[in-house]
C-alpha cells in the first residue's frame, strides 16, 4: 500500500510537467504581444527590448519554457505579474490560505450535512422528511451558485442585516460565502448518498445481516454505510473541483481577497503568468484530491486494496483460489 | 409439541398496480431434529414462505394477510421486533439462495461469523473470534483464512462460510433456501453432505427448499409440494415418493416415480403456473390438470388428510376417483 502511494506521488511529476507545458504553450501561442500591451503606444525600440528582456520574452519558445520550469522547480517562482510587477508566489502565499480555508470548510460542511441527510432520506424513504429533503436538494442543485449567493446577500445581508456582505473579517462573515459555496454540493452529495443507500439496503448481504438478528443500527453503520461510501468518494472528489470553481464566483461576489478574485482579475487583464500559475495550482490540487480519493477507496474496499497490493508485488502473487 | 407449526399463512405483496398472492393458506409442521423438504416450481412461493418465518418479507409491500407461525409455542407474528431479533440467527437461521451475494464484500468472513456469535453468544469479542475460526474449520476452511474477504473465496467456499455463519449459534431450526442451486454440480453433493453431518451432530431441524427431487430423497424426512402459494401435497418422504396422489405431484415425478430410479429432475408439466397476481378460482392447478372436471374450476379445495401423515389438496383424489 505504501509502495502504491509512493508510486502514485511520483506519477504526479510527469502529469504536472505535462500540464505545465500545455498551459505555457497555450499562453505562448495566444495572439497579442504582452510587451506592447504593457508599454502602451509610443515606446521606443530600446524600451521595448529592455521590457522584453525583463519579462524573459526575448528568448524564444524553448528558452522561455526552460526558464519558467527552472524558476518553479528551483525557487518555486511563478514569475511576476505583467502589470503590477508583484511576485506571483508572494501573492499565492497571501491568498491561497483564504481560498483553501473556504474550500476545506466547504467540503467539511458538504460531507457533514450531505451524508447524514442522505442516509436519513434513504432510511425514511417516502416519508414527509424524505420528500422535503428531496425538494430542497433539487432546488439547491438546480440553482446556480451565484443566484444563491445574491439571494443570500440580499436577504441576510441587506434586508435583515444579520450578516456582513463583504470580506472575511469576522467569523460571521464566513457564513454566507461558505453556505453559497457548499450548498449545491451538499445537495448533490445528499442525493447521491440517498440513491446509493437505497441501492445498498436492497442487497442480499443486508438481508443476510438481518437474518442474523442484528439491530437496524448495526446493519446501517457496520454493513451498509461503508458499501454506500464507495461511490460517494468519487463524487466528493469531483465536488472539490466544483468548490474551487465556485470560489471564483463566491469570492468576487463577496469581495474576498483569495485565489478566485486574483484569477478572475488576471483573466480579465490577460495577465498570463498569473493565469498559468493558477491553472498549475488547480491542476496540482486536483491531482492530490484524486490521490486521496484512490487511497480512500483502498481503505474501504478490500477488493481494491488487493489490486493495489498485487500490482505492487506481482512476483509474490498467491494462488488464492483453493479447490473446494 | 412440534418445533415449528405454520398455520394458514398468507403473504401478499401489495403495490399500487398489483396484488401478488405469493403464499396462500400454507400449513406446515417441522418436528424437532427433522428435515422438511419444500418443493415447487419457480414462483411457487417457497422463498416467500421461508422469509415469512423470519419476518424478513420486504416492506412495505409484503403483508401478512393471515396465519400463525408457532415456534416453540410462541407465535412469531405476534413477537416484538426485539424478540424477533433474538430468534434470528440464534434459534432460526437461514441460508440464502445465492452465496455469491450473501456475504458483505467489505467485511472479513471471520468478522461476519464472529458478529453473530458475539451478538447471541453473550461472549467477549475475542472468544467470538475464536469460535468463528472453529466454525470455519468445521466447514473445511483453514483457520488462517478467517481474515480474508469474500472475494477471495470460490462460490463453494462462500456457501460453506454462509453455512458456518448459520450454524454458529446452534439454531434449533435451519432454513436452507436452495443451498446448492448456485453451486457447481460437483460440489453440490459435498456441501449437502456436510450440512447433513453438521445438522445430525447438533440435532438441528431443517426446512430444505429445493427444485431437486434427488436432494429431497437423500435428505428429507417429510415433503411438502407447493404450487401457486399453496401446499398441495404433504406427507412423509416414503408416502410422497412411493404413493404420490396429487396430479401435480404425479406430473413432477413423471409417470412412474421411484426412490431407486434416477429421477433427479422435476419433469416439466404442460402449461404455466398461474400468475400469483391473478389466481384462478377453484383449484389453482385445474387448467393444467389432466383429471380436472368442471367442479375443479369452481370449488376451492382444502388440504385434507387422506391417510395419517399424508395430506392432499384435490377433490377427486379425496373422492377416490384418481
Ligand atoms: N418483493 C416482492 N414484491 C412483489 N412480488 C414478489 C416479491 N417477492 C416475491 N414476489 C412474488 O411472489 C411469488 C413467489 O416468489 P418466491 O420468491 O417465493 O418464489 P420461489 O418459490 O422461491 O421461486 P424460486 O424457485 O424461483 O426461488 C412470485 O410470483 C414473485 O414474483
Ligand atoms: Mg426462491
Amino acid at each position: 500500500m505504501a509502495k502504491y502511494i509512493i508510486k502514485r506521488i511520483l506519477w504526479m511529476i510527469p502529469v504536472m510537467l505535462g500540464v505545465l507545458i500545455i498551459v505555457f504553450t497555450i499562453s505562448y501561442l495566444t495572439p497579442g504581444d504582452p510587451v506592447i500591451t504593457i508599454l502602451g503606444s509610443g515606446y521606443t525600440p530600446e524600451k521595448y527590448a529592455a521590457k522584453a528582456a525583463e519579462l524573459n520574452l526575448d528568448k524564444g519558445y524553448f528558452g522561455q519554457l526552460g526558464s519558467y520550469i527552472w524558476g518553479i522547480v528551483t525557487r518555486f517562482d511563478f514569475g511576476k505579474s505583467f502589470y503590477s510587477n508583484l511576485s506571483i508566489t508572494g501573492e499565492f502565499a497571501r491568498r491561497f490560505p483564504i481560498t483553501a480555508a473556504l474550500g476545506i470548510f466547504g467540503c467539511i460542511i458538504m460531507v457533514v450535512l450531505g451524508l447524514p441527510l442522505g442516509i436519513l432520506s434513504a432510511v425514511k424513504q417516502y416519508s414527509v422528511l424524505d420528500y422535503t429533503l428531496t425538494v430542497i436538494a433539487l432546488v439547491l442543485a438546480a440553482m446556480p451558485g451565484f443566484v444563491l449567493a445574491i439571494l443570500g446577500l440580499v436577504l441576510f445581508g441587506v434586508r435583515l442585516r444579520w450578516l456582513p456582505i463583504t470580506g472575511l473579517d469576522t467569523p460571521k462573515s464566513w457564513i454566507l460565502p461558505l453556505a453559497t459555496n457548499a450548498m449545491p454540493c451538499v445537495a448533490m452529495i445528499m442525493r447521491q448518498t440517498r440513491t446509493n443507500m437505497l441501492e445498498v439496503i436492497r442487497q442480499d448481504y443486508i438481508r443476510t445481516a438481518r437474518s442474523k438478528g442484528l439491530s437496524e443500527r448495526t446493519i446501517l453503520w457496520k454493513h451498509a454505510l461503508k458499501n454506500c461510501l464507495i461511490p460517494i468518494i468519487t463524487v466528493t472528489g469531483g465536488m472539490v473541483a466544483m468548490v474551487m470553481a465556485g470560489s471564483i464566483i463566491t469570492e468576487n461576489i463577496f469581495n474576498i481577497k483569495g485565489m478566485g478574485t486574483y484569477m478572475y482579475a488576471a483573466i480579465m487583464q490577460r495577465d498570463y503568468p498569473i493565469v498559468n500559475g493558477c491553472v498549475l495550482l488547480i491542476a496540482f490540487i486536483v491531482c492530490c484530491v484524486n490521490l486521496i480519493v484512490d487511497i480512500c477507496y483502498a481503505l474501504i474496499d478490500p477488493r481494491i486494496r488487493a489490486r493495489y497490493a498485487s500490482s505492487g508485488k506481482k512476483h509474490k502473487k498467491k494462488a488464492h483460489k483453493e479447490v473446494t | 409439541m412440534s418445533l415449528l407449526e405454520i398455520k394458514n399463512l398468507s403473504i401478499h405483496f401489495v403495490t399500487r398496480y398489483s396484488d401478488v398472492h405469493a403464499v396462500n393458506g400454507v400449513d406446515l409442521t417441522i418436528e424437532e431434529g427433522k428435515t422438511l423438504g419444500l418443493v415447487g416450481e419457480t414462483g411457487a412461493g417457497k422463498t416467500t414462505t421461508a422469509l415469512g418465518i423470519l419476518r424478513l418479507i420486504q416492506k412495505p409491500q409484503g403483508r401478512y394477510e393471515s396465519g400463525e407461525i408457532i415456534f416453540k409455542g410462541k407465535d412469531l407474528l405476534k413477537a416484538t421486533d426485539d424478540e424477533m431479533r433474538s430468534v434470528r440467527g440464534n434459534e432460526i437461521s437461514m441460508i440464502f439462495q445465492d452465496p455469491m451475494t450473501a456475504l458483505n464484500p467489505i467485511l472479513t468472513v471471520g468478522d461476519q461469523i464472529a458478529e453473530v456469535i458475539h451478538l447471541h453468544g453473550k461472549c467477549s469479542q475475542a472468544e467470538a473470534n475464536e469460535r468463528a475460526v472453529k466454525m470455519l474449520e468445521m466447514v473445511g476452511i483453514r483457520a488462517e483464512r478467517a481474515g480474508e474477504y469474500p472475494h477471495q473465496f470460490s462460490g463453494g467456499m462462500k456457501q460453506r462460510v454462509v453455512i458456518a455463519m448459520a450454524l454458529a449459534c446452534n439454531p434449533s431450526l435451519l432454513i436452507a433456501d436452495e443451498p446448492t442451486t448456485a453451486l457447481d454440480v460437483t460440489i453440490q453433493a459435498q456441501v449437502l453432505e456436510m450440512m447433513a453431518d453438521l445438522k445430525k451432530g447438533r440435532g438441528t431441524a431443517m426446512l430444505l427448499i429445493t427444485h431437486d427431487l434427488g436432494i429431497v430423497a437423500e435428505n428429507c424426512d417429510d415433503v411438502a409440494i407447493m404450487y401457486a402459494g399453496e401446499v398441495i401435497e404433504y406427507g412423509t418422504l416414503e408416502r410422497i415418493f412411493h404413493n404420490p396422489k396429487h396430479p401435480y405431484t404425479l406430473g413432477l415425478f413423471g409417470s412412474i416415480p421411484s426412490l431407486d430410479k434416477d429421477e433427479e429432475r422435476l419433469h416439466p408439466i404442460e402449461g404455466l403456473m398461474p400468475d400469483p397476481a391473478a389466481l384462478p378460482a377453484g383449484c389453482k392447478f385445474h387448467d393444467r390438470c389432466a383429471y380436472a372436471t368442471d367442479e375443479c374450476a369452481s370449488c376451492e379445495q382444502e388440504l385434507a388428510e387422506m391417510e395419517s401423515g399424508h395430506k392432499v389438496r384435490c377433490a377427486r383424489v379425496m373422492k377416490g376417483e384418481i
